[in-house]
């Protein structure tokens, strides 16, 4: 009975920290799909201008991944940089819309633009922090065998915004903002029980699910 | 007999510990570069890239070598071909062709590296600091322009150590590309020669 109860407990505590709470805000200028073209491409581009963080690559691909399963091509990071290099370097990448239709006035950058199919951007910004850490948790290891025992758990919390750019038009279609929350939790019982939540995942998931929805055909 | 060969396995293992701990990191930076996006003046360059520049080993401490001779040497000649409708490169001052506009001498004045280790950071850090020489086709000094470049990675996590700093040093050297593309017609100098020239042109 006693370990029936405590693998109950055990359970029910992973079930509790595996979860998190997404919410995912968006402004769009209208309810329309977006229009894209058979053939025509959308990037997906992380920030990294700021000094504290860089929006993290496996984000960037993660989020490729789930919009890839549409039926519009996705371009990598690495290809659209590479692509337009160097307009979309750390130190050259236009942070606002003004800067991007000046860069675009470029003949040269239209006719690449053009050359790679190329019609969306997707701004990718944002970070996981982890904060809150409680409890405590002591290992040791003796003649007779090691464990740890106790108990700790912190917060995490994804935050991103994603920015849709039409490349052609040079307007703003969307703006998204996705925010992840959860806890994690190691429980020492001999061997460490990490309960860890996956918010990143999680916003990918939540973001991808509404960026695909603004493409999608489906809803015309 | 028997603790005499124990104290010899130690001394071999202790020998070649201390030998792994005196090892010094060469880092062979392979990597070409996409060609620039940008629409060249109708302007010709030369750009005098040097034995000692083509073969460029940076040495930011004394544990760490970084190989960025020809990546360097991609990156110029690609930067440049989008700056200049025409563009030569050769090995010396001698070699340059009479009738060019520009002759460009880069050369590297510094390179600097920070690891975890040292910043309490979770990202390896390169600086890259060029200076490039610039001539008229006739020999007349123009400039000497001061060109920073810098690169991380995003986080040293589950990276190696060489793997690290190739990576920082690539990211480092395709922002002097962008530096390059960005700022080259802005200097001063450069500025001034080209108004100059158009005035000469204007004239004939």
């Amino acid at each position: 009975m006693t370990y029936r109860t405590l693998t109950a407990l055990v359970g029910a505590l992973a079930l509790a920290g595996c979860a998190s709470t997404t919410t995912v805000d968006d402004y769009r200028p209208t309810s329309e799909p977006i229009d894209i073209e058979p053939g025509e491409k959308v990037a997906i581009l992380g920030r990294r201008d700021a000094g504290h963080y860089e929006t993290d690559t496996d984000f960037v691909e993660c989020l490729a991944d789930r919009m890839g399963q549409s039926d519009f091509q996705i371009m990598s990071e690495q290809e659209f940089i590479d692509a337009l290099y160097p307009w979309f370097e750390p130190r050259t990448a236009p942070k606002h819309l003004k800067r991007l239709q000046r860069l675009m006035q470029e003949p040269v950058l239209q006719e690449k633009i053009r050359e790679e199919n190329l019609r969306y951007l997707v701004w990718l910004d944002g970070e996981v922090e982890s904060h809150g850490a409680t409890g405590a948790m002591s290992c040791g290891m003796g003649p007779t065998g090691a464990g740890c025992f106790g108990y700790t758990s912190w917060d995490k919390e994804a935050v991103f915004e994603a920015i849709v750019w039409d490349l052609v038009d040079l307007t703003e279609e969307a703006r998204i903002q996705v925010d992840s929350e959860g806890t994690s939790y190691v429980i020492g019982i001999v061997a460490p029980i990490p309960l860890l939540t996956r918010v990143e995942s999680q916003a990918c998931s939540g973001l991808g699910k509404q960026l695909r929805s603004y493409f999608s055909h489906e809803g015309r | 007999m028997k603790y005499c060969r124990y104290i010899t396995g130690l001394l071999v293992l202790t020998m070649a510990s201390m030998a792994g701990c005196a090892t010094t990191l060469n880092v062979d930076v392979e990597q070409t570069f996409p060609e620039v996006v940008a629409e060249p003046r109708d302007l010709s360059a030369t750009l005098v890239m040097d034995q000692e520049f083509r073969t460029y080993q940076a040495q930011p401490n004394a544990k760490t070598r970084i190989q960025i001779g020809q990546p360097q040497v991609d990156l110029m000649t690609k930067a440049f071909s989008g700056l200049f409708a025409e563009v030569m490169v050769v090995s010396s001052r001698e070699q340059v062709r009479p009738g060019t506009d520009l002759v460009i001498i880069p050369s590297v004045r510094e390179v600097q590296l920070s690891t975890p280790s040292e910043s309490y950071l979770n990202v390896y850090e390169v600086w890259i600091k060029y200076n490039l020489d610039i001539e008229t086709g006739d020999g007349v000094p123009v400039d000497s322009w001061f060109l920073p470049a810098y690169g991380k990675t995003p986080s040293s996590y589950l990276l190696s150590r060489t793997t690290a700093i190739e990576d920082a040093t690539i990211v480092a050297l395709r922002d002097a590309g962008a530096k390059l593309m960005l700022d080259f017609y802005r200097i001063p100098a450069i500025n001034g020669w080209l108004q100059q020239q158009a005035a000469l042109q204007a004239e004939s």
